[in-house]
């Protein structure tokens, strides 16, 4: 029995169920179910799951992150994403002559880059591997929890905003997301809606309330 | 507590027209600072509260580190402007003492096995006090981490009850609490009726504990009412 409907916010500690099933973000205790963070409840079926609202972004194999090279060490770099844990970048993903290799001639720091998570321990320690050199564009940041928003139903809202706003754009899962185009205005448009998809993630109908912005926007 | 010729009892009422068993105007938010992963703001009275969380992040120097969990910790500062005579500023022995209670009491609740070997840094910063801030720190702290996503069993909430003219009130005051008998401040995980803090200055005797110790706890229930509706609402605005 379920004491809050679907699509429902919930603070932790709060009750959402008995005698129900619970995946992310929930706890069981004596056969009752509570939200273990703020967001919204997630009902199918007898299964009942919590998406947060708000949080930063922990390290999950075969996501697809955008990085920022901050260190170069021997035979690896030291790559920030954006989350509480550093990643390590292995130099064979470049050469196969590491060692004697200066590794700062392929990604120096400061340098971009996507690449995907290939690896990751008990304490959160990853590895990514197949960079690719962002080059151009701008990276802004969204709460890494709003991703999926951004991302949207079979990548439908992702979809919507490359074509009418004729932009690259990558989205890595750890909130960051790279945005380039030829006209700086595509750009600019690119981002308010993004910024605009953040603010209202939570809401109802918003695939239809971002191509009508973005149509309007274009015809002005 | 220094006995003192001060009336704090008129008409069966308080000072300020309360009634024995309520609350001071209450006033929170959550998000009101951009460069922290949650923050909340309360106003409890006359007491001003501004609670931020960093974090979880990367913790320095790495001998600190737990590979079983994150290492929470909380700092609880009163700004020199927040009392009438100027404060010293810099932390000293009562606000080391309320940050660790804050700290253990954050620390019962969150889950911090799911961030091994990083830090979480709670800032408290008491802008204006009016008796009572021990309790609107946790909660504006316990509001902050909810609002920065971080996983929690439960949520904090806190009040104060004491003993006035030999009444057993709820949430001091100032004066209530510089000339009364008794503080008892009380924080609890709502859920399970846990206590997570408990502390008395004071003397009361077995009877007026268990009355005061009710009446604490039937005003943390009420905050976490609110609470509730600060964290939903907060949200609501967003759309």
């Amino acid at each position: 029995m379920f004491m809050v409907g679907d699509g429902d916010l919930v603070i932790p500690g709060q009750l959402i169920g008995e005698n129900v099933s619970c995946l992310d973000n929930c706890f069981m205790e004596n056969n009752r179910v509570y939200s273990m963070v703020f967001g919204m409840v997630r009902i199918n079926g007898r299964v009942v799951r919590v998406i947060p609202s708000l949080g930063v972004y922990t390290p999950k194999r075969d996501d697809l992150v955008i990085g920022v090279i901050i260190n170069v060490m021997e035979g690896s770099w030291i790559v920030d994403i954006n989350s509480p844990y550093l990643c390590r970048m292995r130099g064979e993903e470049v050469t196969k002559d590491v060692m004697n290799k200066n590794l700062s001639k392929y990604y120096d720091v400061g340098d971009r880059i996507s690449a995907k998570i290939s690896f990751v321990n008990e304490v959160n320690s990853c590895e990514i591997t197949g960079p690719w050199k962002l080059i151009d564009g701008v990276i802004i940041n969204v709460n890494p929890k709003r991703i999926p928003r951004v991302v949207g139903k079979r990548r439908s809202m992702l979809e919507i905003l490359k074509k009418k706003t004729n932009c690259n754009i990558v989205v890595g899962q750890n909130g960051r997301i790279w945005v380039r185009s030829d006209n700086f205005d595509n750009v600019k448009l690119a981002i308010n809606a993004i910024k605009r998809i953040e603010r209202e993630a939570q809401s109802s109908g918003l695939t239809d309330r971002i191509e009508k912005m973005l149509e309007n926007a274009r015809r002005s | 507590m220094v006995k003192q010729d001060m009336k704090l009892i008129v008409d069966g009422k308080r000072l300020d027209g309360r009634r024995f068993d309520e609350l001071r105007e209450i006033k929170m938010s959550v998000g009101v600072l951009n460069r922290t992963n949650g923050s909340a703001y309360v106003e409890w009275g006359k007491n001003k509260i501004l609670a931020g969380v960093h974090g979880p992040r990367e913790l320095h120097p790495k001998y600190l580190r737990d590979p079983t969990k994150a290492v929470l910790t909380c700092t609880y500062n009163m700004a020199p402007f927040s009392v009438d005579e100027r404060k010293k500023p810099g932390p000293d022995r009562r606000s080391v003492e309320i940050s660790k209670v804050i700290s253990e009491a954050l620390g019962h609740v969150a889950v911090l096995e799911k961030y091994p070997n990083t830090g979480i840094d709670v800032f408290v910063e008491v802008l204006q006090a009016d008796a009572g801030t021990r309790c609107a720190s946790i909660v504006a702290a316990s509001l902050a981490m909810a609002n920065s996503g971080m996983p929690m069993r439960d949520m904090i909430s806190a009040c104060a009850a004491g003993k006035i003219d030999g009444e057993i009130v709820l949430d001091l005051m100032k004066e209530e609490d510089n000339f009364g008998e008794c503080d008892l401040p009380v924080a609890i995980s709502p859920r399970r009726k846990e206590i997570v803090l408990l502390q008395m200055d004071g003397k009361l005797t077995r009877e007026e504990f268990k009355k005061a110790y009710r009446l604490a706890i039937d005003g943390a229930m009420r905050v976490y009412d609110m609470q509730k509706k600060t964290l939903i609402e907060s949200m609501k605005i967003e759309e």
